[in-house]
């Protein structure tokens, strides 16, 4: 019964402040609600005034029933509910968190931060080390380069003794030719020339025959 | 009358099942003084999670970096660079602190989201992550505190609370409240952020037990991660500001 008039007045307080125009009050009255509907004075323990936590509860709870009203076995058990209950929880927690704190030292920052502050030694050592040696492949190119440079000159100094004694050759080649060309131009001019003489020579006795013939052909005729 | 008790009934079924549980723990006696143990229990299992992954990882550490090796390499790498850029040089000797209260938090939180607790049934109360006690996280705000007055006190001595005075002597009351709201803002922020999360994941899966939560949850964990890592660099950097000089 009591139930029902709860239901009943909280109806009668929406429906008069949903006659009343949006105002502040409006909200009051909204707020209000809660609070008067719980049933929760049923013993005369729970007439001290509401604690943070069974607020928190109530609020759940009237989420979670919307309308309806909470179980009376809910109430009892928000009594009891304390959320600020400091007891010796709170110095054996301080002293497993220090010891989570060495424990966790002993077995991970130590060790691990050990281990890697080393390896980043290592490896700038190494990335050091590496630097160093650059003075060395420096030499080693200058070195190459050198070699190459020589090399270079030798091929060159060969291809010039190379061009040169080819050169020569065919100059003294070319030379030779043209002596026994000349030579032989030499020879077949005079093999002409004496040729000639002797045609000349055979001719000029020809010569005197036919003349002879042609004065004594000529000469009777004369005569 | 009938109708109601019948609607009171499934709900109160729908309520066990999603079990919105806040403020309940699961007591222990110890001496006289009452302990949680369900924070302690979760906060085992986490100290385990820890110290075994980073066992087998960092057991043979190669030069060639592989698999767990190279990811605890990388959270090594990031806890430095955080204390680096809030402490300075002199960072060395604070990384074990300030990557304990990284991993911790983050694996604390995390578990809560991702380890699947409510299998496991506890007479009262219920598993969930330990920074969702404010024991929890209390202890390591009140830790930051005491880390980082040691870090000022081992580097001027007793010059170090000169700064109290430093730009005028007004300003005294504020600088002293300042320790105050340090190690209560680190804690009231990581509690309050974890704690939410947490009942915002469990009403929505009351509401709706299928999809849509899932998007709240993926923000759970990125909140999640987000805290821890707000919780080592504000450490960080008030074990810098404590170390640093003050001209």
């Amino acid at each position: 019964m009591a139930n029902m008039m709860m239901m009943s007045s909280s109806k009668a307080l929406i429906t008069s402040s949903s006659t009343i125009p949006p105002s502040p009050r409006f909200k009051l009255s909204l707020a209000q609600i809660p609070f008067p509907k719980l049933p929760l004075p049923k013993s005369p323990k729970s007439h001290k005034p509401l604690t943070l936590p069974s607020n928190l509860n109530t609020i759940s709870v009237i989420l979670a029933s919307s309308l309806a009203i909470a179980p009376p076995s809910l109430a009892e058990e928000i009594e009891k509910a304390s959320l600020f209950d400091f007891n010796l929880t709170l110095p054996i927690m301080m002293a497993e968190f220090l010891f989570l704190m060495f424990a966790l030292d002993k077995i991970y920052f130590s060790p691990l931060g050990k281990f890697m502050d080393e390896r980043d030694s290592a490896i700038k050592e190494k990335l050091n080390s590496v630097k160093d040696t650059s003075v060395e492949v420096k030499q080693l190119e200058d070195q190459a380069a050198a070699i190459m440079k020589a090399a270079r000159a030798e091929i060159s100094a060969a291809l010039n003794k190379m061009k040169k004694e080819t050169q020569l050759e065919v100059e003294q080649k070319i030379a030779e030719g043209r002596k026994r060309v000349e030579a032989e131009l030499q020879e077949a001019l005079a093999s002409l020339e004496s040729q000639k003489e002797e045609t000349i020579k055979s001719l000029d006795s020809q010569i005197a025959a036919l003349s002879d013939e042609i004065v004594k052909k000529v000469l009777p005729v004369s005569n | 009358m009938n109708v109601l008790s019948c609607s009171i009934n499934t709900l109160k079924g729908l309520y066990d099942i999603s079990g919105v549980e806040v403020g309940q723990h699961f007591y222990w006696q110890i001496g006289g003084f009452q302990v949680h143990g369900q924070v302690l229990i979760t906060s085992w299992v986490v100290i385990a999670i820890l110290l075994g992954s980073a066992t087998i990882a960092v057991r043979n550490p190669q030069t060639i970096p592989t698999g767990g090796q190279n990811f605890f390499e990388y959270v090594l790498e990031f806890i430095r660079d955080v204390s680096k850029t809030q402490i300075g040089e002199e960072y060395g000797p604070w990384v074990p602190f300030i990557g304990t209260m990284f991993l911790f938090i983050f694996v604390s939180n995390w578990s809560g989201a991702l380890l699947p607790w409510k299998i496991i049934q506890l007479p009262h109360g219920e598993l969930a992550a330990p920074t969702n006690d404010i024991n929890t996280t209390v202890a390591l705000a009140l830790l930051t505190s005491v880390a980082y007055f040691y870090a000022g006190l081992t580097k001027k001595g007793l010059g170090y609370f000169g700064k109290y005075i430093q730009p005028t002597p007004i300003l005294l009351p504020i600088n002293i409240l300042e320790d105050f709201t340090k190690p209560l803002s680190l804690s009231f922020r990581l509690f309050g952020n974890i704690l939410a999360d947490e009942l915002v994941v469990v009403v929505l899966v009351s509401l709706v037990p299928l999809v849509v939560p899932i998007p709240v949850m993926l923000l759970g964990l990125f909140t999640s991660g987000i805290q821890a890592l707000i919780f080592a660099t504000l450490a960080a950097a008030y074990i810098g500001e404590s170390m640093e000089g003050h001209h």
